[in-house]
């Protein structure tokens, strides 16, 4: 029946009378992740509520994050870093709708985010002769011609998010300089300097480092709470067990690190892959592939909560009550408040990053 | 009948209990070693300097040879002493693609800095103007090594190796108490396990062989469009290809440690290093000129893909017998 609605919307479409396409056309996912198939080859899937697989879609090379825009059925698979592709798919056709090349001497950092009314597509890129991280604006109307570049505030930009109501972007400058020619070789790891900037319209309104201390904590992924906190997920590049993995900041504070054990930083193996927070934005859970452990903290209090084991964890979403995990051996589990855990498992390795679609999107009609 | 025994044994390897890496032989026979000799030939690279600075000298640059020969050799082993203080990247602050360290020495020649004259006091400076990169730019770059006054010329090729010297020593040092935090693991302290010290030295062994393929040789080949012969490490002094064979015989060596309890496994790593090693030696290329050329390119080339297949084994086979999974997240990063 599923299939039936998607192929009649199709024909639609090839003759052009047609009601507009919503997330529901596309099967009504509840998440996008981009994952490798046991031939090898890479996939950008959608994932209902039920974990169940609503559709798949080929990519060139492996993918890493994705974003989906906040109104059509539509979403952009980033290429992994260093990549210099992405890729906008029609989720109801399966049909590529445009490729964004990054420009010359620029690639992708395998992140986006759509502004709040989908006209534009910003990116994650790095300028990389000049070692500067910049953020590409894209014109969704006019097939995502690129019309726009801004400074992203730091080196080493990678994941951006939109915050809630608003226009403005929170940047994760994780501070590590790369050059394509050298790999993901990092060229600057004694003096690298992280820090969160916003950026609004181009201009950086605020731009916040971590202590001293910590300047090779590199500052890599972002979530933001209903009320417009940013929690945001590190890398540690310095010897031994980092100090802090996990941050929560509000515009016009100070960062805040959670706190857990030695134990259970050490648990984490200095790298968390994604973070994402609670629906009501009271909680934070970050996730470690390298430890194998999904952590769980207080945002008010800034204590850890818990953790628990989980092999080659990375992607991690808000759902109405708990969260959504994915894995790199093929499970999707579903996290609930209480703790308990529901999974099952697909023939595919899922990659870093689980992207929700987001409520008004999937429920308009 | 030797041969016969050894078949029997490798027969009933999967049954029985095989040995387990050494932490003590990988400690005595691999990492101390490296350092010593690092400390030793550092601090006979600022004898010879302080004796003749003539960045043409013969003793200076046979010195200096022999002194970044031991710091390849170790540079892989980045944990511990080499990270205190940012030690390892005083040493060998490369790559540095922005050109920071001919720039960091130019001015501090132009300016005739204090700081320049000041061996103790020069660990104060820009990283990019310290260790064998920033020397090998002294006595040895067309312009650097003529550039300035000629006596601040040689107290800064002096207060570079003795900086050198300092920085080495006090990594030996340390090690001779590291080495300790390695063979006592436990609850309360740096690694908890012994498997924990051994997962240490396979992030050495994966982070080195990944250094070499993507530094190495990945600045110089850059892209076929675009090849980089001038990007090749320490091509003035002609050391490029001499930096890939160092640190493949060191990680090579560490390898083989890594790999004892699986003989085959062991074999196979130790072809498939001596199959890159065999590549190289048949280059006969010092700097990597030929990436520029469509057909020696590809020779270099093919060295980089025999050391990507060598990361594959390392990630793929020896990774889980030491309890680390090549997971698809957690292999190689975001």
């Amino acid at each position: 029946m599923e299939t039936g609605r998607r192929q009649f919307i199709a024909g639609l479409l090839a003759t052009g009378i047609i009601p507009k396409p919503t997330w529901a056309d596309a099967g009504s996912p509840s998440f996008l992740s981009a994952a490798a198939l046991p031939d090898g080859t890479y996939v950008l899937c959608g994932i209902d509520a039920n974990l169940n697989i609503a559709f798949q879609l080929p990519l060139p090379a492996r993918g890493h994050a994705a974003a989906a825009h906040p109104l059509k059925p539509e979403a952009v698979a980033f290429a992994r870093r260093p990549g210099t592709f992405a890729i906008v798919i029609d989720c109801v056709t399966g049909v590529q709708k445009a490729v964004l090349n990054s420009p010359a001497g620029r690639h992708f950092y395998g992140h986006g985010a759509f502004s709040a009314d989908g006209s534009l597509l910003y990116t994650t890129e790095n300028d990389y002769e000049a070692g500067r991280g910049r953020i590409g604006v894209w014109d969704v109307a006019s097939s995502y011609a690129r019309i726009d570049e801004w400074d992203s505030g730091g080196i080493g930009p990678h994941d951006i998010k939109r915050l809630p109501d608003s226009d403005v972007l929170v940047v994760a400058n994780g501070g590590i300089d790369t050059h394509p020619y050298s790999g993901r070789t990092k060229l600057n790891i004694a003096t690298m300097k992280p820090n969160l900037s916003y950026v609004q319209n181009g201009t950086v309104i605020e731009s916040v480092a971590l202590p001293p201390e910590m300047h090779k904590n590199s500052i890599r992924h972002l979530a933001v709470s209903p009320e417009g906190a940013v929690a945001f997920g590190m890398q540690w590049q310095g010897d031994g067990t980092p100090p802090r993995l996990v941050g929560q900041h509000h515009r016009g504070c100070e960062i805040a690190l959670m706190q857990a054990s030695r134990d259970q930083m050490r648990n984490m193996q200095g790298y968390v892959g994604s973070i994402a927070y609670a629906h009501d934005g009271t909680t934070i859970v970050a996730t470690s592939p390298r430890g194998n452990t999904v952590q769980h903290y207080d945002a008010a209090s800034a204590q850890i909560l818990g953790s628990r084991s989980v092999s080659d964890v990375c992607g991690v979403a808000t759902t109405a009550n708990g969260f959504m995990l994915t894995t790199g051996t093929g499970q999707l589990a579903s996290l609930t408040a209480a703790g308990n855990l529901f999974s099952k498992s697909e023939a595919v390795q899922w990659d870093n990053h689980l992207i929700p679609i987001l409520p008004n999107a999937t429920t308009q009609t | 009948m030797r041969r016969i025994l050894l078949a029997a044994t490798v027969a009933c390897a999967p049954f029985t209990a095989t040995a387990n890496p050494s932490i003590t032989g990988i400690i005595d026979d691999h990492i101390l070693p490296r350092f010593e000799a690092l400390a030793l030939t550092s601090q006979a690279l600022s004898q010879a300097a302080m004796q003749n600075c003539d960045p043409t000298s013969d003793d200076l640059r046979t010195a200096y040879g022999a002194a970044f020969d031991a710091w390849v050799s170790a540079s892989h082993l980045r944990f511990g002493p080499t990270e205190v203080d940012d030690r390892a990247f005083a040493l060998a602050f490369w790559p540095d693609s922005r050109g920071a360290t001919p720039r960091a020495l130019a001015t501090l020649i132009a300016d005739e800095d204090p700081i320049g004259l000041d061996a103790v006091g020069y660990s104060e400076v820009s990283i990019a103007a310290r260790g064998f990169y920033a020397l090998e730019f002294l006595i040895y770059d067309d312009d650097l090594m003529n550039a300035g006054n000629s006596a601040y010329h040689c107290t800064l090729v002096q207060t570079v190796t003795a900086d050198i010297a300092a920085t080495s020593l006090a990594i030996h040092n340390d090690w001779q108490t590291h080495k300790d935090v390695l063979l006592s693991p436990g609850p309360d302290a740096t690694y908890r396990s012994d498997e924990e010290v051994l997962q240490e030295m396979l992030r050495a062994l994966t982070a080195g062989l990944q250094f070499t393929q993507d530094s190495r040789l990945g600045r110089p080949l850059g892209t076929f469009d675009r090849p980089r012969p001038t990007r090749a490490e320490a091509r003035r002094s002609g050391r490029s290809a001499l930096h890939v064979v160092l640190s493949l015989m060191s990680l090579q060596d560490l390898a083989s440690h890594l790999a004892v309890s699986d003989a085959t496994l062991s074999d196979t790593l130790d072809r498939q290093f001596e199959d890159a090693l065999g590549k190289l030696a048949a280059l006969n290329d010092p700097i990597f000129a030929g990436v520029a050329d469509p057909q020696s390119r590809l020779r270099v080339e093919v060295i980089s893909q025999s050391i990507k297949t060598i990361r594959t084994t390392v990630g793929t086979e020896l990774g889980p017998t030491l309890g680390v999974a090549a997971g698809f997240n957690s292999l190689d990063g975001d």
